[in-house]
């Protein structure tokens, strides 16, 4: 049992090694903050565009969300960073990252929020049009506060996976948390930081795996 | 006394199946004009076709002397002074009485909030609910639902009032309060076409009682002379039953 915990649970190991994974923990929060919010928007968009664009545009549409759904993420994130330096087109890492990433997550966001949409009866719609409201002010008032309040969960789900898959950053030499943890594990030979980076991402994600327990024990569908 | 609304010839089908045919209809200043017929009549689609929430195939709808724009600016500014009251109340359940009345008047008309919000208000008051400004949706009765739904049509000061059904999705108790409002906007001059079931209200309040089966009127006229001599063996067959 003892050397169990000198393998994993070595605080020696982890005292020495928190200075370099904390450095990855700030790396993994700014790739969050590009890919949530960047995500969040370019879904919305989609959603948006697939709610507004006649039926032809809207297949046209679904058919792109599926093909990068089903594209693995891994690949795409490859073909972005080592992709686009061929282009002549070269940002930084975390950059790169953020751009592949969002692409990924935007396509699960704007699924979610289109779902949101289609859960309001159209007869809201109805009401709106018979007052002389347009569309974009029908969606902004009366779809929309509703809709997402509907597809909270599920995008504060979302949102969850978003954050996980930036560890695949460490893949094209990010130096993210879980990078970061790998560094030090091979530094010590000891695989005690990759325990202490989920530690830290537990942390991370905690406040929000709690928020999804406390939406999906509510009822939010209107009544 | 001047036409508010009249339908010329208006036709509609569905999937091939027509709806409505031929349809004449007027409505004056200030008149009520109730539709009756059994269910599956052409009531409901009929007032549809006067704001184009459902699309005609055939004839025209003219409102205050134009006909009705086929979309855009026009159509919206031509369905705010057309306010429109379903059977299922449709109110924005995630807003309150006051801002389910004011979203139309801020959003629609361009109102300020305070003028908004007074327009709001004053319509609430005339169907009794001045004191359930802040309520929700949920909080209400049926038949206060029914009435935030009048005034949110109200608050934009509209030329005529179309009301689909507004009683039927009600409980037997709640109705009355429904109808006495719309008896008082009768009062006060508010030109209204109205699908109901209610023939007792119809005969007491109506000026007119239009007759509608499979999609055609078949008679028009002054309540006694619809409700007491009915002419053909439809009306006379609808009326047996009730």
């Amino acid at each position: 049992m003892s050397e169990f915990f000198q393998t994993f649970l070595n605080l020696e190991v982890m005292r020495e090694s928190s200075g370099l994974l904390l450095r990855g923990l700030w790396v993994t929060v700014q790739a969050c903050l590009i890919v949530v919010p960047g995500g969040l928007l370019f879904g919305a968009g989609l959603s948006l565009a697939q709610t507004l664009a006649p039926a032809w545009g809207t297949r046209a549409l679904s058919w792109g969300v599926d093909v990068v759904r089903a594209f693995p993420p891994l690949v795409l994130l490859v073909l972005v960073v080592h992709g686009l330096p061929f282009l002549g087109i070269e940002p930084p890492p975390l950059l790169g990252v953020g751009i592949a990433l969002t692409i990924n997550t935007s396509t699960y966001y704007g699924e979610i929020l289109r779902a949101g949409i289609l859960s309001i009866e159209p007869t809201q719609w109805e009401a709106a049009r018979s007052t002389g409201l347009g569309t974009a002010a029908t969606l902004r008032h009366v779809i929309l506060p509703q809709g997402v309040r509907n597809v909270l969960p599920d995008l504060a789900g979302n949102t969850l996976e978003a954050v996980k898959l930036t560890s695949l950053a460490s893949v094209v030499a990010l130096p993210d948390l879980l990078r970061m943890a790998r560094v030090a594990q091979g530094v010590h030979f000891n695989p005690s930081p990759l325990i202490l980076a989920a530690l830290l991402y537990l942390a991370l994600l905690w406040p929000l795996v709690r928020l999804i327990r406390r939406l999906g024990g509510r009822a939010v569908l209107p009544a | 006394m001047n036409t508010v609304l009249e339908l010329r010839g208006v036709g509609k089908a569905f999937a091939g199946v027509p709806a409505l045919r031929d349809i004449h209809l007027a409505v004056g200043t200030s008149e009520l004009v109730a539709l009756i017929g059994p269910s599956g009549s052409g009531k409901s689609t009929l007032l549809r076709c006067c704001n184009r929430l459902t699309e005609p195939d055939a004839g025209e709808v003219v409102f205050e002397g134009s006909p009705v724009p086929a979309g855009g600016a026009e159509l919206a500014s031509v369905r705010r002074r057309m306010g429109m009251v379903f059977q299922a109340f449709n109110l924005y359940p995630h807003l309150n009485a006051l801002e389910n009345a004011a979203l139309a008047p801020r959003r629609a008309a361009g109102l300020s909030q305070g003028e908004a919000e007074g327009a709001a208000r004053e319509a609430l008051e005339r169907v009794g609910l001045g004191d359930r400004t802040a309520a929700m949706p949920d909080e209400l009765s049926g038949g206060q639902q029914q009435r935030v739904a009048i005034a949110r049509a109200l608050a934009l000061r509209p030329r005529i009032l179309l009301l689909d059904e507004p009683t039927s999705a009600l409980d037997p108790e709640l109705v009355g309060s429904v109808l006495r409002v719309i008896r008082s906007l009768k009062e006060d001059g508010v030109a209204m076409l109205i699908a109901t079931h209610e023939i007792a209200f119809a005969r007491e309040a109506a000026d007119r009682i239009a007759f509608l089966a499979d999609g055609e009127i078949l008679e028009c006229g002054p309540p006694e002379e619809i409700l007491d001599r009915p002419k053909s063996e439809r009306l006379q067959h609808f009326l047996s039953r009730l």
